[in-house]
C-alpha cells in the first residue's frame, strides 16, 4: 500500500491510542486524521485505516458511511454547509440557499467546476439563535444575509 | 427457576431465560426475525413485541428476561396490531420478487404476512428505495440488498462465529444497506450458513439458485459424509435427486452450522453414480443382473480361496461406509473369506483442509467407526505391499478410491490383480479397473450410523430407496456372504446394529432409540 | 435573579483558568474534596437537578443506579452532542465557561468514584472543541486534572471525543457506541449504561449543562438550587434558547418555572417586524407544538407535561403567522428521516414514510386519507422502538396535525400550498 500517515500524523495517532482502552475506540478520531491527511476517505484510505487499526475494511467503511462529516468523495476547497432546519428556515435559509446556488452556479450536493466550492444543505448546526447559519469547513458563519454571504464567498479564495 | 404466565399458561423456566425462549418451550411461537438462538441479541426487527403486565409499553420478548410472577400476553389484539404494523413497515420497500425468489415457501416475510398481514400496500410505488440486486459477494452466496430486512443476523454470524466480519451495515436511515466492502468478498468456509439464517431472500445460495421450488422438496435427516466431524444435516430431495444440504441442530457437534465444502457433498449422491451391477469379461464391461453378479463374484472368490488360499484374498474396507456395513465387512473377511487381509485407510485424495471449528482433516465420516470395530490401518499398508508384490489374487474394494492414491497410482496398483471387485457408489478409477462392480446405495438411500471423530455414534435416515439398481451395502455384503454359505439372517440396519451392540464393547448399551436424533458417544477405546 | 452559569459569560477571559479562578472558580471543587461522596450526591438529589439534555431525568437518581461494588472501573460521559433543533445552549457553556464544565466533571467523578471521563462533542463544534481542549490542557497543567488533583489523592483523565455528524449520537447509548468506535446505534436496554456502558463499564451519561450546574450546587447547597427553580420537582435555573423571528433571539438563564409567555415577550422581546405569534415549539423540535393561545404555561417539567408537551431542551422555536405549518412539519420530518440511525424497523421505515407523505402534501400531491395515514404510521412508531427518536418524530407530527388540521386538509383538498411553497 502506497498510502501512509506522515511521521507527524503517526505520532499524533500514537498519542491518540493511549486515550482509549482499545484500538476500536480510535476509529472515529483516526478517520478524522486520515481525512485531513489524504483529503477524503477513498476506498484506498479505508483499506489503509483498516490495516492500521486491525479491522476489516467493511467495518471501517460501515463507520465512515454512518457519519455525515466523513467525506467519501472529494469536496471542494470550501465546503459550504447551509442549515435547512426549522429555525434557520423561519429566518430565510431557503432563500439564502437558492442565492448561493445561483451565485456559484451549482445545486446543493454539487461542486463547482474549479473545485473551489461544494454546496450542501445540512441539518441543525446548534446555533439557532443566530439563524440563518452556514458552516464552511470548520468555521461557522452566523446571522447571514444575502449581503454578508456574498462578502463571505468573495473572501474565500 | 422463575414461574411466569404466558397467555394464561403457567411456565417454569431456568434463570436467565427470555420470554421468547420460554415461549418456545411450550410451543408458543412469538414472531421474530433478528433473534437466533446461537447469535447475540439485536432487538431490531421489533416483531416479537408482547404485552407485559406493569410495563406501559410493549416489550420485545427476545430481550426481556422472565421474572417470578411475570404476566405476559402475546395473543391480544394490541399485540397483533403492533406486529401487523411492524410487518407493514418492513414491507414498504420490499420488492415483490416472490415469483423469482428462491426463498419463496420458506420466507419469513411470507410466513408472517399470511398470519399477521394480508393487507394491501399503502406505500406509493414511486417512493420505494431501490438497492443493488444480484450481487456475487463471494463464497456460496448471492446478495440482493433490496430484499434485505436489515435484521443483522448475517453480520452477527460473521462477527461472532467466523470472526471474519466481511459484511457490515453501510449508510444510515432507510438508505442503510448490508454489503461487503468492494473487493473484499466473503472469505471463510462457512458462508453457506448465511443463506440458512437469512429470513428472506436477501442472501441465497448460488448453488441452489433457481434449481427447485422448496415446496417440492422432502427432507431426510442425515449426517454429512464430507469429513469426520459428522455435522448433522437434512438432505433435501425431489424424487431421487438431491438439491441441497441444510444443517440440523446438534449442540454437541455442529450447533446449527455446517461448512461450505460439506454443503456441496450432496452432489456425490447425484453425479456419476454406479447404478447397475457390471461384470467385465474379455476386458469390456457388461451390465448384469444382481443374480449374475453375485454368482460370478462368489464363484471367483471361492475359486481363489481354494487355489491360492485365503491369504491371497484381501479386503479394503472404507471409512465412508456405515458402522453396520463395516461390521459386516469384518464379519465377511474374518468368518466367510477367512482372510487376515482386512484393512482400511483414513487417507483420501483431496486437500485435507481443517480448522479449529467444524472442518476435520479426515475427509471420511466413519474412520472412528472403523477403528472401534477393530479394522486395522497397519493392515492396509500391509495389503498394499502384498498387492504390489503380486501376492493378492482377489481384491474386494469398498469405496470409490483407495487411500489418497492418485488415479495413476491406483491404476498401477490394480492392474495386475487378477480379480478386483468394487462395492461403491460413484464412477472413478476403481470402477474402471474393477472386474465386477456392485453399486451400493448413497448415504440418503439407506439408514445406518456413523461414528464421528469424537466417537459420537449418530444415525442417518433413508430418504428414498436406492437409485437405479443400486442396493443397500448390507444387502450386498449379506448376499455375497450367503452365496458363500454364511447363512446370515440380517434384515436391515437395525438388526445389524443390535448385533454390534451385542458384541462390540464400545457400542454396548446403545440402541437406535437411545441414539435418537443427536447421537451418543461410544465408550472405551477401539 | 441569581445566575448559576452565565454570570461571567460576558467576560472574554472567563474561559481561561486564571480568570476563572480569580472569579471564584474551583472553590467548589476544594469544598467537594472536603465532603463525603455521599454528601455530594445528596446535595444533587436535594437540588432536584433534572437532566438538561431533554429527558429531564433527575441526575441524583441516575447516579444512584451505579452498582455499589467498585471492582469495575466507571466512566463518566459528557453529552455535548447538542443536535436538537432549536437548541444552542451547551455551545455557549463550552465556549464561554468551559471550566464550569470541567469543575463540574471533577466534582461529579469524585462523588461517583470515577477516574475516566469522555466529553463527546458534536463534530460540527470545531471551534468549541478547540476552546474546550485549551481549557482541559490548562486544567492538566495546573493540577486540576490528571494525577492527585489538588493534592487530594484523586486521579481523573478527561478526553474529548469528537463526533462526526449524527443527531442520534445524542442518545446516551448511541453516544457510548460512538465513543467505542462504532456506528452511532442506540443499544437495546437492558442492560442500562449504569451497569454495562462504555467498554462494558458502569457509565453515567450527563448533559453539559447538567454537570455545569454541579459546582454551584456544591457551593450553595442543593436546597438553594432547588429554590431557585420555583417549582416543586424542578430545581435551579435553566438556559432557555429562543430562536425564530424574535427581537432578541439567544440564550437566557431563567428559573425553571418561568412562564413561556415571559420568555418570548419579555426576554426575547416578542416577535419582530410586526409579526404575530402562530405557534411555539417549546423544548426543541421533538416536543409537541403549542398554539399561540397556549403559551400561558410555566416552563418546568411537570407543568409542561400537564399541558400536553415537554420542557425538553428548553429550545423555544417561535413560529409567526404566515408560516405554512405543513411546510414546517415537512422540514422536521426530513430531519428525522435523515437522522434515523436505521437500526430498527418502525423508525427506519416510518420516519422515511412520514417525510415522503409530507413532501407530497406540501407539493400539492396529497391524497385523500394521507392525514389518517400519517397518524396511523405514527401509532406504529410510538413506543415500539429501541430509542426515542421515533417518538421524537411522532410528537411534532401528531401535534401539528391535531392543532393545525385544517391546514393539512386544505393542502390536500386544493392540491396546492396556500403559502406558495415558501416560508
Amino acid at each position: 500500500m502506497s498510502l501512509a500517515f506522515s511521521e507527524e500524523t503517526r505520532a499524533k495517532h500514537d498519542r491518540l491510542l493511549t486515550r482509549y482502552p482499545n484500538r476500536e475506540a480510535a476509529i472515529l478520531p483516526t478517520l478524522y486524521l486520515a481525512q485531513r491527511e489524504f483529503g477524503h476517505l477513498s476506498d484506498e484510505v479505508i483499506l489503509y485505516v483498516a490495516d492500521l487499526l486491525g479491522f476489516t475494511p467493511a467495518r471501517i467503511y460501515g463507520v465512515a458511511t454512518f457519519y455525515t462529516m466523513y467525506n467519501k468523495k472529494p469536496v471542494g476547497k470550501y465546503h459550504l454547509q447551509v442549515c435547512r432546519n426549522l429555525s434557520c428556515s423561519l429566518m430565510g435559509a431557503e432563500h439564502l440557499i437558492e442565492h448561493v446556488a445561483m451565485k456559484i452556479g451549482v445545486k446543493p450536493g454539487e461542486t463547482t467546476a474549479d473545485g473551489r466550492f461544494t454546496l450542501s444543505t445540512v441539518e441543525c448546526l446548534g446555533s439557532c439563535g443566530t439563524a440563518p447559519v452556514m458552516q464552511v469547513n470548520d468555521d461557522y458563519y452566523e446571522n447571514l444575509t444575502e449581503e454578508s454571504i456574498d462578502a463571505i464567498l468573495d473572501g474565500l479564495r | 427457576m422463575p414461574n411466569f404466565t404466558l397467555n394464561g399458561i403457567s411456565v417454569d423456566v431456568p434463570d436467565g431465560t427470555t420470554i421468547l425462549q420460554a415461549a418456545k418451550t411450550v410451543g408458543i411461537e412469538i414472531p421474530h426475525y433478528c433473534y437466533h438462538p446461537k447469535l447475540s441479541i439485536a432487538g431490531n426487527c421489533r416483531m416479537c413485541l408482547v404485552e407485559v403486565e406493569k410495563f406501559p409499553k410493549l416489550q420485545i420478548a427476545c430481550n426481556t428476561h422472565v421474572t417470578e410472577g411475570m404476566v405476559v400476553k402475546s395473543n391480544t389484539e394490541k399485540v397483533k396490531e403492533a406486529v401487523t404494523g411492524v410487518l407493514e413497515l418492513m414491507l414498504i420497500h420490499h420488492p415483490i420478487d416472490c415469483p423469482i425468489c428462491d426463498q419463496a415457501g420458506e420466507c419469513g416475510l411470507q410466513i408472517y404476512y399470511m398470519k399477521y398481514g394480508l393487507h394491501k400496500s399503502r406505500y406509493a410505488l414511486e417512493d420505494k428505495v431501490h438497492k443493488k440486486k444480484v450481487q456475487d459477494i463471494g463464497g456460496q452466496i448471492v446478495l440482493d440488498a433490496e430484499r434485505c430486512i436489515l435484521c443483522s443476523r448475517c453480520i452477527r454470524f460473521l462477527q461472532e462465529v467466523t470472526h471474519t466480519s466481511e459484511l457490515e451495515f453501510f449508510q444510515r436511515s432507510n438508505h442503510s444497506e448490508i454489503s461487503i466492502f468492494p473487493g473484499e468478498p466473503l472469505n471463510n468456509n462457512y458462508t453457506g450458513n448465511l443463506a440458512d439464517i437469512c429470513p428472506v431472500g436477501a442472501l441465497t445460495s448460488k448453488d441452489f439458485r433457481f434449481k427447485c421450488r422448496v415446496w417440492f422438496l422432502r427432507g431426510a435427516k442425515s449426517i454429512c459424509p464430507g469429513c469426520a466431524n459428522g455435522c448433522n444435516v437434512e438432505a433435501h430431495f425431489k424424487g431421487d435427486i438431491l438439491y441441497r444440504f441444510q444443517p440440523r441442530q446438534n449442540d454437541e457437534v455442529n450447533q446449527t452450522w455446517m461448512c461450505d465444502p460439506g454443503r456441496l457433498e450432496y452432489k456425490r449422491a447425484n453425479d456419476a453414480r454406479l447404478l447397475t451391477p457390471v461384470v467385465r469379461e474379455d476386458g469390456s464391461p457388461r451390465a448384469a443382473s444382481w443374480e449374475a453378479v453375485f454368482s460370478a463374484v462368489a464363484f471367483r472368490l471361492w475359486e481363489t480361496m481354494e487355489k491360492d488360499g485365503p491369504e491371497s484374498v484381501a479386503v479394503i474396507a472404507s471409512p465412508q461406509f456405515s458402522n453396520e456395513e463395516l461390521y459386516l465387512t469384518r464379519k465377511l473377511a474374518e468368518e466367510v473369506l477367512r482372510t487376515p487381509n482386512l484393512g482400511f485407510s483414513p487417507r483420501t485424495p483431496g486437500n485435507g483442509i481443517s480448522d479449529d471449528f467444524l472442518i476435520k482433516a479426515d475427509k471420511n465420516p466413519n474412520t472412528r467407526g472403523a477403528q472401534l470395530l477393530g479394522i486395522s490401518e497397519e493392515k492396509f499398508e500391509d495389503i498394499v505391499r502384498k498387492v504390489a508384490g503380486g501376492k493378492v489374487k482377489a481384491l474386494l474394494v469398498f469405496g470409490n478410491s483407495i487411500a489418497d492414491f492418485s488415479e495413476e497410482e491406483t491404476e498401477r496398483l490394480l492392474a495386475d490383480v487378477p480379480f478386483v471387485v468394487q462395492v461403491g457408489t460413484n464412477e472413478g478409477v476403481v470402477s474402471r479397473a474393477a472386474h465386477a462392480v456392485l453399486p451400493s446405495a448413497s448415504f440418503v438411500e439407506r439408514g445406518g450410523t456413523f461414528t464421528n471423530h469424537a466417537g459420537r455414534v449418530q444415525r442417518f435416515w433413508m430418504g428414498f430407496p436406492p437409485r437405479g439398481k443400486s442396493r443397500n451395502a448390507i444387502e450386498i455384503i449379506t448376499g455375497l456372504a450367503n452365496r458363500l454359505g454364511a447363512g446370515w439372517k440380517f434384515a436391515g440396519e437395525s438388526s445389524v446394529f443390535r448385533a454390534i451392540t451385542g458384541s462390540e464393547a464400545p457400542f454396548a448399551g446403545m440402541s437406535y432409540e437411545s441414539l435418537g436424533e443427536s447421537g451418543h458417544v461410544a465408550g472405551g477405546k477401539g | 435573579m441569581e445566575l448559576v452559569l452565565t454570570k461571567h459569560f460576558g467576560n472574554e477571559r472567563y474561559r481561561h483558568l486564571d480568570t476563572y479562578t480569580e472569579l471564584g472558580g474551583y472553590e467548589a471543587l476544594r469544598k467537594a474534596f472536603s465532603m463525603s461522596k455521599e454528601a455530594i450526591v445528596e446535595e444533587v438529589k436535594k437540588a432536584n437537578l433534572r437532566g438538561r439534555g431533554g429527558a429531564g431525568f433527575p441526575a441524583g437518581v441516575k447516579w444512584g443506579f451505579l452498582p455499589k461494588d467498585l471492582s469495575r472501573p466507571r466512566v463518566l460521559v459528557i453529552n455535548a452532542d447538542e443536535g436538537e433543533p432549536g437548541t444552542f445552549k451547551d455551545r455557549l457553556i463550552m465556549s464561554r465557561g468551559p471550566h464550569l464544565l470541567i469543575e463540574g466533571i471533577v466534582i461529579t467523578c469524585y462523588a461517583l468514584e470515577t477516574h475516566v471521563c469522555y466529553i463527546y462533542i458534536r463534530g460540527e463544534f470545531a471551534r468549541e472543541e478547540g476552546i474546550l481542549q485549551e481549557a482541559v490542557d490548562e486544567a492538566y497543567a495546573k493540577g486540576f486534572l490528571g494525577k492527585d488533583i489538588l493534592g487530594a489523592g484523586f486521579d481523573l483523565d478527561v478526553t474529548i471525543h469528537r463526533g462526526a455528524g449524527a443527531y442520534i449520537c445524542g442518545e446516551e447509548t448511541s453516544t457510548i457506541n460512538s465513543i467505542e468506535g462504532k456506528r452511532g446505534w442506540p443499544r437495546v436496554k437492558p442492560p442500562f449504561p449504569a451497569s454495562v456502558g462504555a467498554f462494558g463499564r458502569p457509565t453515567i451519561v450527563n448533559n453539559v449543562e447538567t454537570i455545569a450546574d454541579v459546582p454551584w450546587i456544591v457551593t450553595h447547597g442543593g436546597d438553594r438550587f432547588h429554590a431557585l427553580g420555583g417549582a416543586e420537582k424542578n430545581g435551579g435555573t435553566r438556559l432557555v434558547g429562543v430562536s425564530g423571528p424574535v427581537n432578541r433571539p439567544g440564550i437566557y438563564e431563567l428559573p425553571a418555572a418561568v412562564s413561556l409567555r415571559e420568555v418570548i415577550y419579555t426576554h426575547a422581546g416578542g416577535l419582530k417586524d410586526g409579526k404575530t405569534l402562530k405557534a411555539v415549539i417549546p423544548g426543541g423540535s421533538s416536543t409537541p407544538v403549542l398554539k399561540a393561545n397556549e403559551i400561558d404555561v410555566t416552563f418546568d417539567i411537570e407543568s409542561m407535561q400537564k399541558a400536553g408537551t415537554m420542557t425538553g431542551t428548553s429550545g423555544v422555536i417561535v413560529i409567526p403567522e404566515g408560516t405554512c405549518m405543513v411546510r414546517a412539519l415537512s422540514v422536521l420530518m426530513n430531519f428525522y428521516a435523515h437522522e434515523s440511525c436505521g437500526q430498527c424497523t418502525p423508525c427506519r421505515e416510518g420516519c422515511g414514510w412520514l417525510a415522503k407523505i409530507l413532501h407530497r402534501i406540501e407539493n400539492g400531491q396529497g391524497r385523500k386519507g394521507d392525514v389518517a395515514l400519517i397518524l396511523d404510521v405514527c401509532d406504529h412508531m410510538m413506543g415500539r422502538t429501541i430509542c426515542a427518536l421515533a417518538d421524537a418524530a411522532v410528537m411534532p407530527a401528531q401535534s401539528f396535525i391535531w392543532k393545525f388540521r385544517e391546514e393539512f386538509d386544505q393542502h390536500i383538498r386544493d392540491q396546492k400550498c396556500p403559502y406558495g411553497n415558501r416560508f
